[in-house]
């Protein structure tokens, strides 16, 4: 008998290790694939152009080859607009993202704990501007960015993008399970409606705050249409324009181009990995506050 | 004393008013080309000091996104004083009556006349719209056949006699120097300058009898077989026929400066010069390239070289009067350095006087451009030849890349171009 | 009645207050927005040139009836559907294996989760530089493909062939935004309580039947809420297909709708007729929300 149970328990054991190492093995092939050309990117900015597209690829460069980030920064012209460039994305970024979190928690906590007359109409059509496609309105927006005089302008850069739906939406969530009982207390207390909202609601909601400011800057960072229509001048590109315009300039020196690339992406992956815990699931987000 | 002092102080801040009131900012935006930048921001700060109240402020964008820029900015009345694109990119604005004619007094000429025969017969004439002068030329280019002679030499051929006169030869040509791992080219012979197909391909067209436009304007693409041998010659070119070439390999002007070993021939202007010595100056001194002229089908029924094609200096029409007059003022004065331009941009401004000084003559194969160029004629220019272009592009990419046939990418095409004529 | 009239203030009171709270973001939405969209729908009415001074012609629905009838935009149709349906699939299955699996290991967790999401992290327009060098007929795409076939020295036409390139986008997409939505699925298994699973295994349940019968029943709000975002990403790219198509690739089997807009209203100056495909594309995308939220009643879940 115990010899049946036992073949059974090492065929069952023998199953679940193909299946334990079939799982790892897809797991690290997929990481593999995705950090690739991250990796690629990295290491061809240390190579000079040529031996970028040599056939095969070698992955470990032969030097590092600083030149290329040193025309990189340096730019075509010799003007280390770059900088100046990164200082504008991180500048709009920042200020985008910390109006965000501020409107959506606003407009999010308005929609979940309060009941008014024409609260799901406002709802839906917040949801709504999610599926107005950038390119429809981008000529009435220039239109409108250029009457308030703004353009070429960090305002210009941050004005049409203050708070989005998006936003709305996730503080929303988050605050609609948010248990009603706190709030009654501090109104019993004699709390006025901001002072909840500043002293109870903000502190609690760190985790949903982080994570949407974290998707908004990078969804800014990432923003190419919009300045490409809104930005005349040098000094005030943002990060993919500096990009676009050092594209079409050098497109063979395909270094310079990589360590262009990582110039503009090593502050962001940096920002991400500090500040990972926040957004990553399974612990962060509801153990917090979940009883 | 305090009587004087108030009256001191008056005077003072009023002065001051009046020089503000004299203040101009003149906006100033352009495609980037290093060289190019060095000298103008030099002109500026000449012109500045010069003109006290006056200040330049240039901006440059990559040429594939001047042209975005300026429309948007124009079409919020937003437009900068002074800029310059491709003279069928320009066209539009012209028509729309966005312009400011030419002055030709701050410009420094005593009669509109004598700016027309300052520069060559006919190339005014494109900037020109009922009867008014609406740009100063910038550059009037060409393009012909650059050359690698070591790539030449590398499979036997002699570079000075048997660079290709024909597409057949040309096609024999690039063949032999091509070098592929598999299907993958390591190194090409010539390959063609996608996407400008309005300067470079239609002119093949014409050299087999074909037009874009018919001469009154109304047809589009006249001369059916002329336009089928052509798509099908592109089709033998691309990747599913002789495997030369492709619009999705890097481009060919860019790697040539590079001298990698990569690409054998490439068109582009006497630009280009400028660039190899600015790129890579020991290959510019080793001597080991060379420019021809404009290939011919063998059969061909007119000798058409590239076509030629204009940037051209205008200025904002919406801005106050003033502006106008000192932006023109300014591009006159850039414009009075024909010799730099040449020299350290290698740009031609088709001027009488330049185009016989000897600074022209003495340029490393200026002859060839000077001859292609009294052979062509003008790029097509009109309000919709960007997207006449992208239309073309569609059509020859599609033979090149997609596998359609080259009677049925005709079909689209000459639907598509009519539209667009019938549309206006 | 007296124990009426306080509770009726406060309700009163907590009404206004849910309108100041949500005031400021509905006074943005209305100048960026609102405004914006209802131009766009009041210029597609109307034969616009960018660059003309002369006030437009009104066409009516003209330019609405030029564009069903265009095979250019049924093409750009096609484009779209094409590359949202084949880009969002594979998100969302690949997504949610991910996730079980990522779920399913006791360590490293956090790293595979920063692995996967790191994409997303990059600008587009670095990503798109960066692939366009991959899919160089001479770079790592060939490269790779040849060495997992067995086919050296093929060229698989990453950015020429037009089915090629569609895929190529796709690809890229798909790269890019597969750890967000691996993540996002991570927060939804998480916020099943274990306490679920063990009365399950009480009463006998295995891995497979816990999976199809809890797991993916209790991950509905989260699928549904990857598939419309999801969905609604890819009905809205541009940057991957415009740097491709400014990189040499051909325009037309990648001519997505967003790109048409673009090319329609900068390249041909058509305001009034890129307004009428904003418009499409505006009510396109609400019918799609719409047709996913009533088909499964999305919001709370309770346990």
């Amino acid at each position: 008998m115990s010899y049946i149970l036992q073949g059974k328990k090492n065929e069952i054991n023998r199953q679940s290790l193909i299946i334990d190492i079939f799982i790892w093995a897809f797991l690290i092939l997929a990481a593999l694939f995705i950090l690739a050309p991250t990796i690629f990117m990295f290491t061809a900015s240390l190579m000079p152009a040529n031996d970028i597209l040599k056939m095969p690829y070698r992955w470990i460069p032969k030097g590092l080859y600083l030149q290329n980030y040193w025309q990189g920064i340096r730019g075509n012209d010799g003007s280390f607009i770059y900088i100046r460039n990164i200082l504008n994305s991180l500048i709009v970024a920042s200020a985008v993202a910390a109006t965000t979190v501020i409107f959506s928690a606003l407009a999010g906590f308005g929609l979940a704990k309060y009941y008014f007359k024409g609260r799901t109409l406002v709802f839906m059509l917040i949801m709504a501007t999610m599926m107005i496609p950038f390119e429809a309105i981008m000529i009435p927006l220039y239109l409108v960015t250029t009457k308030l005089g703004i353009q070429d302008s960090y305002a210009g850069l941050i004005a049409p993008f203050l708070v989005n739906a998006f936003g709305v939406f996730l503080m929303r969530q988050y605050f609609i399970t948010f248990p009603d009982e706190i709030l009654d207390a501090a109104r019993i207390d004699g709390a006025s409606e901001l002072m909840i909202f500043r002293t109870i609601i903000l502190p609690n909601s760190i985790p949903a705050m982080a994570t949407l400011a974290i998707l908004t800057f990078k969804a800014q960072w990432d923003n190419l249409l919009w300045p490409l229509l809104v930005v005349q001048s040098e000094e005030m590109k943002t990060i993919p324009l500096y990009i676009v315009k050092f594209m079409a300039e050098k497109h063979t020196d395909e270094g310079a181009m990589m360590a262009v690339a990582a110039i503009a992406s090593i502050p962001i992956l940096i920002v991400f990995f500090k500040l990972s815990k926040y957004f990553l699931g399974g612990a962060a987000l509801y153990s917090s506050r979940k009883g | 004393m305090k009587k004087l002092f108030t009256i001191f102080l008056f005077v003072l801040l009023l002065s001051m008013t009046v020089n503000a009131a004299a203040d101009i900012e003149i906006t100033f935006w352009t495609h980037e080309d290093p060289n190019r930048t060095e000298i103008e921001n030099r002109y500026i700060e000449e012109f500045e000091q010069a003109n006290p109240g006056v200040t330049i402020k240039r901006v440059t964008s990559g040429s594939g996104q001047i042209q975005e820029l300026l429309l948007t900015a124009f079409a919020a009345n937003q437009g900068p004083d002074i800029f310059n694109m491709s003279i069928e990119d320009e066209y539009a604005y012209i028509v729309n009556e966005r312009l400011a004619p030419v002055d030709f007094e701050a410009a420094g000429y005593p009669s509109l006349q004598a700016v027309y025969d300052a520069y060559i017969s006919g190339v005014l004439d494109p900037a020109t719209y009922k009867g008014q002068l609406y740009g100063l030329p910038l550059e009037l280019t060409n393009w012909c056949i650059y050359l690698n002679k070591k790539a030449f030499k590398d499979v036997g051929l002699d570079p000075e006699k048997d660079y290709p006169k024909t597409w057949e030869e040309m096609v024999e040509v690039s063949e032999k120097i091509a070098v592929r791992e598999g299907e993958i080219l390591q190194r090409r012979g010539f390959d063609f300058r996608y996407p400008y197909y309005l300067v470079s391909t239609v002119p093949m067209v014409e050299q087999l009898g074909g037009q874009l436009i018919s001469d009154d304007g109304k047809t589009a693409i006249v001369n059916d077989e002329a336009w089928l041998k052509f798509l099908k010659f592109m089709q033998e070119w691309g990747p599913s026929g002789k495997n030369l070439g492709s619009p999705t390999y890097t481009n060919a002007r860019k790697l040539f400066n590079m001298d990698n070993n990569d690409i054998g021939m490439c068109l582009t202007g006497l630009y280009q010069q400028g660039r190899i010595r600015s790129d890579n100056p020991d290959f510019y001194n080793s001597g080991e390239w060379m420019v021809v002229p404009f290939p011919v089908f063998k059969n061909a029924v007119k000798d058409v070289p590239a076509a030629y094609y204009g940037h051209y200096y205008m200025v904002n029409g919406q801005k106050p009067k003033e502006n106008q007059k000192v932006a023109w003022k300014f591009v006159a004065y850039m414009l009075s350095h024909p010799e730099e331009y040449l020299t350290k941009v290698n740009i031609v401004q088709p001027t009488v006087e330049l185009m016989n000084s000897e600074t022209y003559k003495s340029m490393p194969y200026s002859e060839v451009f000077t001859n292609d160029m009294a052979k062509g004629h003008i790029v097509y220019y009109g309000e919709n030849s960007a997207k006449i272009q992208s239309h073309i592009r569609e059509a020859i990419e599609s033979v090149m890349l997609a596998g359609v046939s080259p009677e049925d990418a005709l079909k689209t095409l000459k639907r598509k171009v009519q539209e667009v004529l019938d549309e206006g | 009645m007296s124990k009426r009239i306080p509770t009726y203030n406060i309700e009163r009171k907590k009404a206004r207050w849910g309108w100041i709270f949500v005031a400021p973001t509905l006074i943005f939405f209305s100048l960026f927005s609102f405004y914006p969209i209802f131009n766009a729908l009041y210029t597609s009415l109307f034969k616009k040139k960018l660059l003309s001074l002369k006030p437009p012609d009104f066409i009516g629905l003209s330019n609405y009836i030029y564009l069903l009838k265009s095979p250019d935009f049924w093409n750009s149709m096609r484009a779209t559907v094409v590359f949202t349906l084949g880009t969002f699939v594979p998100l969302l299955i690949f997504s949610l294996i991910f996730a079980i699996f990522i779920m399913s290991r006791k360590r490293f967790q956090n790293f595979f989760q920063i692995a996967y999401y790191s994409p997303a992290v990059l600008s587009s327009v670095v990503a798109a530089v960066i692939w366009l060098i991959i899919f160089d007929p001479r770079g790592l795409g060939n490269q790779w493909l040849n060495l997992i076939m067995n086919t050296p020295g093929i060229d698989h036409k990453w950015l020429a062939n037009s089915v090629m390139v569609q895929m190529s986008t796709m690809l890229v997409y798909f790269w890019k935004y597969v750890g967000y939505f691996t993540i996002i699925f991570i927060v939804g298994l998480a916020s099943i309580p274990h306490s679920i699973y063990e009365a399950a295994k009480i009463d006998g349940a295995n891995d497979w039947k816990n999976f199809w019968y809890i797991t993916l029943p209790l991950l509905k709000p989260t699928t549904i809420l990857v598939s419309i975002i999801s969905m609604l990403q890819c009905l809205r790219t541009f940057s991957t297909q415009y740097l491709f198509t400014q990189g040499g690739a051909p325009l037309a089997p990648i001519n997505v709708i967003t790109l048409n807009i673009y090319y329609t209203a900068i390249r041909d100056h058509r305001i009034g007729r890129a307004s009428a495909m904003s418009i499409i594309l505006f009510v396109i995308m609400l019918l799609f929300t719409w047709v996913q939220f009533k088909s499964s009643r999305a919001d709370e879940i309770s346990y």
